[in-house]
């Protein structure tokens, strides 16, 4: 048997971004007497907490948004820093893992799909530099789209690190249950993960096949006033939706949509878009 | 995959088995580069690949991203080959892919040559080319150093933001607000309002910073010093607070010199508002106000009065409003020729006077340097008479004026009869386009100590002198033109004439040839009817019949005879 790479799994590390810069994806959707505000955008964990307040003012100012708005925002900025916080102190795994990530969100008249792999142990990535790439070669003008390609993959690295928390800890426990340990050698990953010995051992090739080679290219649509226009519409109602379903406290009443998490309402975008162009 | 197509770079030829090669231009740089190894420097750049730290990357894995990268490219070498269309066909982390594409391209194994997007702003793209070379490419494209790629591959920082701290962003409103007069600009590092005399506007970054936070950031830029320099012109040396001196004030300060002279304290006490400094400032940027420093001293400062006269324009709301308008018309009159707008009234004094200041003054290009450069151009009795003639029809405007210029000359002619200056105002020279119309009104309604109304027409005059001394030089200039466009003329026509003689002469030769050739031609003619006749002759008595096939000689005959 061929000995294992020295370094093939690095020793626990308290939990964090798995990128370069410590930036937590944060989104915003808040709606007070018929005015929605949403937004999505990174946060630099190293501020101090009186920029959140400070922030909130700026947008509030600028956007002209009532005042109302601004403990809104600053609440809800509050709360999903402290989700992440509230991560902060564990451990998390730092196997080599290479996933999936898939893009699928439209930015004013930008639609973009696609789907690549991220090596998440990879603590030096950068979500942002692969977004600027991208923009730059598919000659994207509209300058939001890059900052919210960033995001969009921030929050699935930050799903996938809160999921290595919790297969961490119980991997732990695992070990404690003298349930045998669980094997730190490549074989058989967990979440679609790639099955690295597979590919990048001797006998593999990490030339794709052309038949697959689809799969994995971006698509970019641009649409048109009228569909943005359809698409929000559609939007808001969803929304409105979400909010009767979540107030109706019978629970006998199956709740027509699963509770829009962050990737999910990307999904759900895309099911009534496709609604929309059958 | 067929085997590639094997390059050849620029410094040799590498054997190859295949028949047919296909040619790929490579920097010079990268000559070490060979489709069979992988070489030091791949490993140099690119560490992640080749120190076994991870399963998903090792030298194998390394070859394939690259070979196939290289060849995809290859395909299309005249088309820049993008990320995103090799990423799709590889499996791997998409960061450590784009670490390789970007070692490859920065050494220009692939997209040499091929036209660069510069950096868009607003969806245009400029496109530039970078030269395609084919032999001996320049030193400059010595691309990046190993060591660059290999920091920029580790993680790029993302533009480097974390090394220098940028300031709070300035929202819109901060930007766009109303201005608030008086209340200075905002710092744009701590957002307070700056009080005067601390804000140093950064050239770099175009925002201004008070002097604390320009301290603070220390980041090397060392703007203070172009901070001060570059201060809006709009506020002069940018001490807003103090600086807002009204016409009652400025008056007051008028006083105060005339009755003390040089004593500061005095004067600032006579003006009650503002403190010794800023009055010796304000007489300083008025016009003439340095001259009055000067007359009060015994010295003459015209030239930096009329300098500051031409830069502060715009500020000086004060008391010598027409002077300030006249002269802002009037503004460089080594360009304008137009004669009509000459204003009254010059004195010899001030020509004089600026003459003898020309061997002083440097190269700050006063009015009143470019008048003394003029007369003297001009020729010295040109410009006297151009003074004449601007004082005669001042003094129909205004029977005071002489009183001002009698005082002047006297002092000009007490200080300066050492020099050799020229006096005679008496000759009458020609005076071309010496137009005397009034330009402004010239109301001197305003409370204007007298002093002021001297130098002001003094310097009408100076500038009416210049025009003239302009136009008569100008004039001499325009015909001295003519005269040469003439004689160039005539020396053209000369010529041509010249061609056509001889090109006659030419003709009537060939005429005369000819004519000789003709006369040539009839004797040869005569000569062989002779011939002919003799030989008929012969003929007729040797009894040869020949009449039936001679028909020629008869056309001959009759053509001759």
């Amino acid at each position: 048997m061929k000995s294992l790479p020295p370094s093939a799994s690095k020793g626990p590390v308290k939990f964090r971004m798995p990128t370069a810069e410590n930036l937590v994806p944060i989104r915003l959707d808040i709606e007070i007497d018929g005015q929605r505000f949403r937004d999505a955008f990174t946060w630099n964990l190293d501020d101090p907490d009186s920029e959140i307040a400070n922030f909130a003012r700026r947008t509030v100012k600028d956007l002209k948004l009532p005042p109302s708005f601004m403990t809104q925002i600053a609440q809800s900025l509050q709360t999903q820093l402290a989700e992440f916080r509230s991560f902060e102190g564990q451990e998390m795994q730092t196997k080599e893992k290479i996933v999936p990530l898939k893009l699928d969100l439209r930015v004013n008249n930008t639609v973009i799909r696609d789907q690549f792999l991220w090596d998440v142990s990879n603590f030096e990535s950068d979500p942002e530099e692969f977004a600027r790439t991208l923009c730059a070669d598919l000659d994207i003008i509209d300058p939001e789209v890059g900052p919210a390609i960033a995001v969009a993959i921030r929050e699935q690295l930050y799903e996938i690190a809160t999921q290595s928390v919790s297969s961490a800890r119980e991997s732990r426990l695992a070990k404690k249950g003298r349930r045998g340990v669980e094997s730190i050698s490549n074989n058989k990953v967990a979440n679609g993960a790639l099955d690295l010995m597979k590919v990048f051992g001797s006998k593999g090739t990490v030339l794709r096949k052309r038949k697959e080679w689809y799969l994995y290219e971006p698509i970019v649509d641009l649409l048109s006033n009228e569909e943005v226009e359809a698409l929000d519409a559609r939007e808001e109602r969803t929304a409105r939706l979400k909010k009767k379903l979540d107030d109706q406290d019978d629970s006998f009443h199956t709740p027509l949509l699963p509770l829009i998490g962050k990737q999910e309402h990307a999904k759900v975008l895309y099911d009534q878009r496709c609604l929309l162009y059958v | 995959m067929a085997p590639p197509p094997h390059e050849e770079d620029d410094a040799e030829v590498s054997c190859s088995k295949l028949s047919d090669r296909e040619f790929y231009t490579i920097p010079a740089s990268s000559s070490w580069f060979q489709w069979d190894e992988i070489h030091e420097t791949e490993r140099r750049s690119i560490p992640e690949f080749f120190d076994g730290s991870s399963v998903s990357k090792n030298p194998r894995v390394y070859k394939e991203y690259r070979d196939f990268i290289i060849s995809k490219y290859r395909e299309e070498p005249s088309r820049r080959l993008t990320f995103t269309e090799v990423r799709k066909s590889l499996i791997g982390d998409v960061g450590a892919l784009h670490r390789v594409f970007l070692f490859l391209d920065g050494w220009g194994l692939i997209n040499f040559g091929v036209p660069a997007v510069e950096a868009r702003d607003d969806g245009c793209t400029a496109v530039t080319v970078s030269s395609v070379v084919e032999e001996g490419v320049p030193a400059g494209l010595r691309i990046v150093p190993a060591s660059a790629v290999a920091g920029g591959t580790q993680g790029s920082t993302a533009g480097g933001e974390s090394v220098f701290r940028l300031p709070p962003l300035t929202s819109y409103t901060d930007a766009f607000g109303d201005w608030v007069p008086g209340k200075g600009p905002v710092c744009g590092v701590c957002g307070n309002h700056c009080q005067h005399g601390q804000y140093e506007k950064t050239m770099q970054d175009g925002f201004f910073k008070c002097q604390k936070c320009s301290l603070d950031n220390g980041n090397g830029e060392g703007k203070s010093a172009d901070g001060s320099k570059t201060n809006d012109h709009m506020n002069g040396n940018g001490d807003i607070g103090t600086r807002s001196w009204t016409d009652a004030e400025t008056l007051l300060l008028l006083e105060a010199v005339m009755k003390h002279g040089d004593d500061w304290n005095l004067i600032a006490q006579h003006v009650r508002t503002k403190n010794k400094i800023d009055c010796i400032a304000r007489l300083v940027q008025l016009p003439f106000g340095e001259h009055i420093l000067g007359t009060i001293n015994g010295k003459c400062e015209i030239r930096n009065s009329s300098s500051q006269a031409a830069n502060i324009r715009t500020i000086h709301h004060g008391t010598i409003e027409n002077s300030q308008e006249i002269m802002s018309t009037e503004d460089k009159p080594d360009i304008q020729n137009d004669e009509e707008k000459v204003v009254e009234e010059s004195c010899a004094a001030p020509p004089l006077k600026k003459r003898r200041k020309q061997s002083i003054i440097d190269a700050t290009d006063s009015l009143m340097q470019k008048v003394a450069i003029l007369s003297t151009a001009a020729g010295p009795d040109v410009a006297a008479a151009a003074a004449d003639a601007a004082i005669s029809a001042l003094r129909k405007e205004n029977p005071d004026v002489m009183n001002f210029f009698a005082a002047d000359q006297h002092e000009a002619t007490g200080k300066f009869a050492s020099y050799e200056t020229q006096n005679e105002l008496g000759s009458e020279l020609v005076n071309e386009g010496q137009d005397v119309q009034k330009n402004k009104a010239a109301d001197t309604s305003e409370p204007v100590p007298e002093k002021f109304a001297a130098t002001a027409f003094r310097v009408r005059a100076a500038v009416a002198t210049a025009l003239g001394a302009i136009a008569a030089h100008a004039k001499l200039l325009a015909d001295q033109e003519e005269r040469e466009i003439e004689h160039l003329m005539a020396s053209i026509i000369d010529m041509q004439l010249k061609k056509i003689q001889h090109k006659m002469k030419h003709f009537e030769e060939l005429e005369s040839i000819m004519e000789k050739e003709y006369a040539n031609i009839q004797q040869q003619k005569e000569s062989i009817l002779e011939e002919w006749i003799t030989v008929l002759q012969e003929s007729v008595r040797a009894g040869i019949p020949r009449w039936r096939d001679h028909a020629i000689p008869w056309s001959l005959l009759n053509s001759v005879l």
